[in-house]
């Protein structure tokens, strides 16, 4: 009776620790997929039909996400600000060469689309560090300098980082989203492409090609 | 007393349960592989030891190697606006950075703009730190900040930590 018992307690603790195993291992799963998940708001490059790669953001098809962020004046602008215009939401950095050699091709195209409702909305994704006035004003002028040289006639927001994770991450940038007058995100760049591709993603914002 | 026939339901049961278990924390939950894994574009490559004399500035190279088809600013970009490579050593570690040579940069310009011309990393590296080390055994976690790109995008600046461990005598 006494070894019946044993075996059985001996069982039942040897079950019980492979549950417990198991569960853990599980449980572990569970988080990484999370993870996963998360990381899969990136967006991946895909061949298309001449097989050039082009990003593909899980935003395409679905509403830009909602945002409110400063100007480099202080003044809080919101994406709801530009309901009913189509859009190129520019994330780019004072730090990214790419970035530099795009911005003359967004005013040009600016200027040219701009009668027919499209506006670009350029945001900063420099440091930024609120705690530290002096330090803050410094970044700020950084940014401003940047802006003023290139002569970026359009909305410049700061601190871009605070909305990186509803826009896939902004792991690389330039990251350009083109939003169309309902507010859908209709084509994603990431990375420099060419001046043709801008207008390309522009007109499709604007909904003169599909 | 447990009968025979008992037991040996115990024992399937047993099986039956631990099959499960281990089933439950072998089953994938998420079918895709991850897109991006977070590797380093700079990782720091030797040397892990070195051995200097105690109180007198000593000279070392350190090797790094930037990831393929990534480039970092050198630590002289030719743009105000460029994040360079910088090498510095915490203090309190018990050796003093006195002073570093970074190896001069070479050119790269971007293919849809040939007259961007930027000063570059690419591939492996060796700047020269000179340090200064009290006696004893120091696990130095020195750093390089650097800002990395391909040829149309760029990555958020980063420090990694290059561990060494310099012997002071």
């Amino acid at each position: 009776m006494k070894r019946n018992t044993l075996v059985v307690t001996a069982v039942l603790l040897i079950l019980a620790a492979f549950a417990w195993a198991g569960w853990a291992n599980w449980e572990y799963r569970m988080q990484a997929a999370e993870r996963l998940r998360a990381s899969a708001a990136q967006g991946e490059l895909v061949l298309d039909a001449g097989d050039v790669p082009q990003y593909v953001s899980p935003l395409q098809g679905n509403p830009a996400p909602p945002f409110t962020l400063e100007d480099l004046s202080g003044k809080k602008v919101s994406l709801a600000d530009f309901k009913g215009r189509a859009l190129a939401i520019n994330f780019w950095a004072t730090w990214c060469a790419p970035c530099k050699v795009e911005t003359p091709w967004l005013i040009d195209l600016r200027s040219r689309y701009g009668a027919q409702g499209f506006e670009v909305l350029a945001i900063s994704a420099d440091d930024i560090d609120r705690k530290d006035p002096r330090k803050f004003s410094d970044e700020k002028q950084e940014i401003a300098r940047f802006v003023q040289r290139m002569q970026m006639p359009y909305p410049v927001l700061i601190d871009g980082d605070s909305i990186s994770d509803p826009y896939g991450g902004l792991d690389a940038l330039p990251t350009t989203f083109f939003v169309d007058r309902n507010g859908t995100v209709v084509a994603a760049q990431l990375g420099m492409t060419t001046k043709d591709e801008l207008e390309r993603n522009i007109k499709k914002a604007l909904g003169i090609v599909k | 007393m447990i009968a025979g026939k008992t037991k040996k339901r115990i024992a399937i049961a047993a099986a039956l349960a631990l099959a499960s278990a281990l089933a439950i924390g072998q089953r994938p939950l998420f079918d895709e592989a991850p897109r991006s894994a977070a590797k380093p574009a700079v990782v720091f490559l030797y040397p892990e030891q070195v051995t200097v004399p105690a109180g007198k500035p000593t000279k070392i190279d350190l090797h790094f190697r930037v990831a393929p088809g990534l480039h970092i600013n050198s630590h002289t970009p030719n743009e105000r606006e460029l994040i360079p490579a910088t090498f510095s050593i915490p203090a309190g570690s018990g050796v003093r950075l006195e002073g570093a040579v970074y190896p001069p940069g070479t050119d790269f310009t971007l293919p849809l703009d040939p007259s961007t011309k930027l000063s570059v990393y690419s591939g492996e590296f060796i700047l020269q730190a000179r340090i200064v080390a009290t006696p004893g055994d120091h696990l130095v976690e020195a750093t390089l900040r650097y800002q990395a790109c391909d040829s149309n995008a760029c990555m958020p600046p980063k420090t990694i930590t290059a561990a060494i461990d310099v012997i002071g005598k």
